[in-house]
């Protein structure tokens, strides 16, 4: 009863220094500001995403930024104040020194303890963001998609397809994917970027990686790795198209095309 | 400086045999080592036809004959000579190795004293620079627009891993180096470094890497990028042996420059300087070029298997052969992520040292600065697959690994906290160094946040190898190490030229400077987090407009460069004589006169108590002072000026 009583008056004739309290409008002030800028601009910048991964890395971010910026906006209040409050405003040397603060370990054991539970609460939240993103192909049996890439194109053969090879991604909607990516000669990064998936492609070596596009529309992969001269034009499109449109293209893949008889 | 080229003039120094030893200079080093290039290219090419006139047998053995025959020619080899003839240099030897009462003479030769390797190591430093920022430069202007065409894809790719590796390794050096081995001695009270011809040599062998990186420039550059990634080294023009070659030289520089720094700190303190009387960018200094020991040999080692798969078909990382593309990555980011706070925390903890200094206080929570190091340091060489999460190598391990790195930020946060704690109710005294630190604050910030982002597994694979890694790192390295470089080279400029820096000139390149590179890499960050892969040649028109602010920062940071070189050579050539102690700070460096003598101490100071004093005790004389300040120095920092120091 008297100790939080004792801690509490503490606290409220700290807050009554106008050091403290300038401090603290101006960081009130900046993490609002930082965090409206984090609800709004990571996620739009990372455009509308195509997956329900991207979905979860674009709340990250968001996330992620919201809880960093009572943090900065700390360090940068402190900075801000001491040169609006505390700045020497001569030409020479001050002439006094300041206070001898050497240290003060209430201050430093809270500052210890909030960035703890941020990293934990960090730690968390990545390690389920994981989970969830294993967990949603769990469920249905997955498209398998084999990606090649080499020097400097990418090729995917869709082995449950009857191995339909094309040098572009076609892909239902809302159907769990797999790929098996590897390469032909250096290591290249297969990249859907508004999936949010990225795996390299590594010689010699199957990496795996899957995603469940959830929007219609046309994608791009991107390579995210030097892969030497033509490295910027190793793109490729993805298309997502509804479960339909996808199984007539595979079947018009699968038979000898119809289009290249001669036109009557 | 020039009073001391009459001295020189005046009474030349006394030749006591080794007449040979006291021609050699940077001249019969780059003769020494052409010699050399062009026997071991004849021999190698001509009679053993190892391969044809740019093969990688034949570059490599010739770049290894350039570095030797430098080495031969700059004199590292005649003190081990001798002592292998059963004769050590006499004391006359020594003197003169160390530069006694040589004129400008000493910086072009294998000179041991401290402070001229420092002085040679910032000019180092700064043409590193010059040459990195130019490149800088050269990407940014093909980036201007999305097909600009300035540089062909192949031009691109060299220029792009020679832009990362000379930064990479200007940057390594830029606080170690120059800061490290001109101040740090003076700092702990020493007469010099443990081991000064190790100094010299480190020194020398990171100038004959220089030539040795640049060679790649003519022999097809390094398409790598600066990470050098197998198998697309496997198949890289011979620039590839250049890169190699330098990393095997600097790695070899950097770790003797490492057991030196780390012994002279560990053995040569002065006399009651306890670890809690240390100045903590001490502390920042070890633990930089501590990390650099077992980190750098990791980085050898990766090249010279590289090498041996290069020119002898090895095939360590190829996959065809049974080797792993996975080794490498390995083996390179065990020694690239501690290698980020080599770069980092000297630079940071220059600032630290600072800032007691220009708030008139003690620094806040030492040992929480201490500690926050030594944790730090622990936990930088357990991080490294962080750079791997997409790999596909352990992916079982990646959860462990965002788990330490996210730990990091711990430590990290609390360096902050010992820097807004000592502003905290300080007399801030906005100089250029102060700037600098405010400047930190913002860059680091937004470098560390960043940071965070690409240590959550997921939130990685989508950013991945695209323009925000890029940006991330700029922040880092730039943001914080190179402002913090600039910030203790502001710093100690009056003590290690004897001249005070042109202030306004030095503001404008600080503000050109800094607001040049928040534009440049904030649009930096959004074309990343849009989907801009890093280094293609060209990119697609939804990243137009950002890019093209890059480039605008980017022009704002060359200028603002150039204005700071200016501002450097200007003052150091006519600036304003420097009293001993400009700043009024209480570290034994000040304590010194301007200029320095040979062995800084005519007797070594006894230490009574740390040096952050501030406002404890009387201001006029304060208690470290009492007992630190030599005989014959001046013992009043307040009431100096230029006369009393031009006497002594």
């Amino acid at each position: 009863m008297t100790i939080p009583a004792q801690v509490g008056g503490r606290v409220r004739s700290w807050m009554n220094r106008p050091e403290m309290r300038g401090v603290f409008w101006i960081w009130a002030a900046m993490t609002a500001v930082l965090v409206v800028f984090s609800l709004y601009v990571p996620a739009r910048l990372m455009g509308p995403p195509a997956s329900p991964t991207m979905h979860a890395v674009e709340n990250t971010m968001t996330v992620f930024t919201v809880a960093a910026s009572p943090v900065a906006a700390a360090v940068w209040s402190v900075a801000l104040y001491s040169l609006l409050a505390w700045r020497h405003r001569g030409s020479g040397q001050p002439e006094t020194d300041g206070p001898p603060i050497r240290g003060n370990t209430p201050v430093t054991a809270l500052w210890l303890v909030l960035s703890s539970l941020l990293c934990v609460f960090l730690l968390i939240w990545g390690l389920a963001a994981m989970q969830s993103v294993t967990a949603a192909a769990a469920g249905r049996v997955p498209l398998q998609v084999n990606v090649v890439g080499q020097q400097w194109l990418w090729s995917f053969s869709y082995p449950g397809q009857g191995d339909i090879e094309t040098d572009q991604l076609y892909l239902p909607i809302d159907q769990p994917v797999v790929f098996h990516v590897t390469s032909k000669d250096v290591v290249h990064s297969f990249w859907v970027v508004q999936m949010g998936i990225k795996i390299d492609a590594n010689p010699g070596e199957t990496t795996v990686t899957n995603v469940t596009p959830n929007k219609l529309g046309t994608f791009v992969v991107r390579c995210a790795e030097l892969c030497g001269l033509l490295h910027a034009d190793m793109e490729a499109a993805v298309h997502v198209v509804s479960a339909d449109d996808f199984a007539a293209w595979a079947r018009g893949r699968r038979s000898p095309p119809v289009e290249s008889s001669p036109p009557k | 400086m020039s009073e001391a080229m009459v001295e020189f003039a005046a009474a030349p120094p006394s030749t006591g045999g080794g007449g040979l030893l006291r021609r050699l200079n940077l001249l019969t080093a780059v003769a020494g080592g052409v010699l050399f290039a062009a026997i071991g290219w004849y021999i190698s090419h001509r009679i053993m036809q190892l391969g044809d006139f740019g093969s990688d047998r034949v570059v490599t053995i010739t770049l290894i004959c350039w570095a030797l025959g430098f080495m031969v020619g700059i004199g590292a080899f005649a003190g081990p000579l001798r002592w292998l003839l059963g004769r050590d240099q006499e004391h006359e030897d020594e003197m003169f190795l160390a530069g006694k009462d040589q004129g400008i003479g000493r910086y072009f030769r294998f000179t041991t004293d401290h402070k001229v390797v420092g002085i040679q190591y910032l000019v180092v430093t700064m043409v590193l620079f010059a040459v990195g920022g130019t490149l800088a430069m050269t990407i940014r202007t093909n980036l201007i627009t999305p097909n600009s065409g300035f540089l062909g894809p192949q031009t691109y790719n060299a220029v792009v891993g020679i832009h990362g590796l000379v930064m990479i390794i200007a940057t390594i050096v830029m606080v170690t180096g120059p800061f490290g081995n001109f101040i740090m001695p003076i700092m702990i009270g020493a007469r010099d470094m443990a081991f000064p011809r190790l100094n010299a040599l480190s020194l020398w062998l990171l100038v004959a890497a220089v030539p040795i990186l640049l060679s790649a420039a003519f022999l097809g550059g390094i398409p790598t990028g600066w990470t050098g990634y197998a198998p697309l080294a496997d198949q890289a023009p011979p620039g590839m042996d250049a890169y190699t070659m330098t990393i095997i030289v600097f790695a070899m520089s950097s770790a003797i420059a490492g057991v030196n720094i780390t012994t002279t700190a560990l053995t040569m303190r002065a006399r009651g300087m306890t670890w809690s009387r240390t100045p903590i960018f001490v502390y920042g200094v070890v633990a930089s070029v501590g990390l650099a020991i077992p980190a750098f040999p990791m980085f050898m080692s990766a090249e010279v298997l590289l090498g041996m798969d290069r020119s002898f078909g090895a095939q360590f990382y190829v996959a065809a052969g049974g080797g792993s593309p996975w080794l490498y990555t390995n083996l390179f980011w065990l020694m690239g992520h501690p290698e980020v706070y080599v770069i980092v925390l000297p630079a940071v903890i220059a600032l630290m040292e600072i800032t007691p200094v220009f708030t008139r206080k003690p620094l806040f929570g030492f040992n929480v600065a201490v500690l926050s190091i030594v944790g730090i340091v622990g936990l930088s060489v357990m991080v490294w697959a962080h750079h791997m999460f997409t790999t596909g190598w352990a992916p079982d391990l990646n959860g462990s690994f965002m788990l330490t790195t996210e730990l990091i930020s711990i430590p990290t946060g609390l360096l902050f906290l010992v820097i807004i704690g000592t502003i905290w109710r300080g007399r801030v005294w906005t100089t250029l160094p102060m700037m600098a630190v405010y400047a930190m604050l913002w860059n680091f910030i937004i470098g560390g946040v960043t940071g965070i982002y690409l240590s959550d597994v997921p939130a990685d694979y989508a950013l991945h190898g695209s323009m925000f890694v890029t940006a991330h790192f700029h922040y880092t390295l730039m943001g914080a190490g190179l402002t913090g470089a600039i910030g203790a080279l502001f710093y100690w400029f009056p003590k290690m030229t004897g001249r005070m820096i042109n202030k306004r000139a030095g503001l404008v390149s600080f503000w050109l400077v800094q607001i040049g590179f928040n534009v440049t890499f904030m649009g930096m960050f959004a074309v990343g987090l849009a989907g801009q892969p890093r280094r293609v040649v060209h990119y697609d028109h939804l990243f137009a407009v950002g890019n093209f602010v890059s480039t605008m920062g980017a022009y704002c940071i060359g200028v603002g460069m150039l204005i700071l070189l200016y501002a450097v050579v200007s003052s150091w050539r006519h600036g304003a004589v420097a009293p001993a102690n400009p700043w009024g700070a209480k570290t034994l460096e000040w304590a010194v006169p301007n200029p320095i003598p040979l062995e800084n101490f005519e007797v070594l100071p006894v230490v009574i108590s740390d040096p952050y004093g501030y406002g404890e005790g009387d201001p006029v004389l304060p208690p470290t002072q009492r007992e630190l300040v030599p005989v014959g120095a001046p013992r009043d920092p307040v009431a100096e000026d230029d006369t009393e120091t031009s006497q002594s």
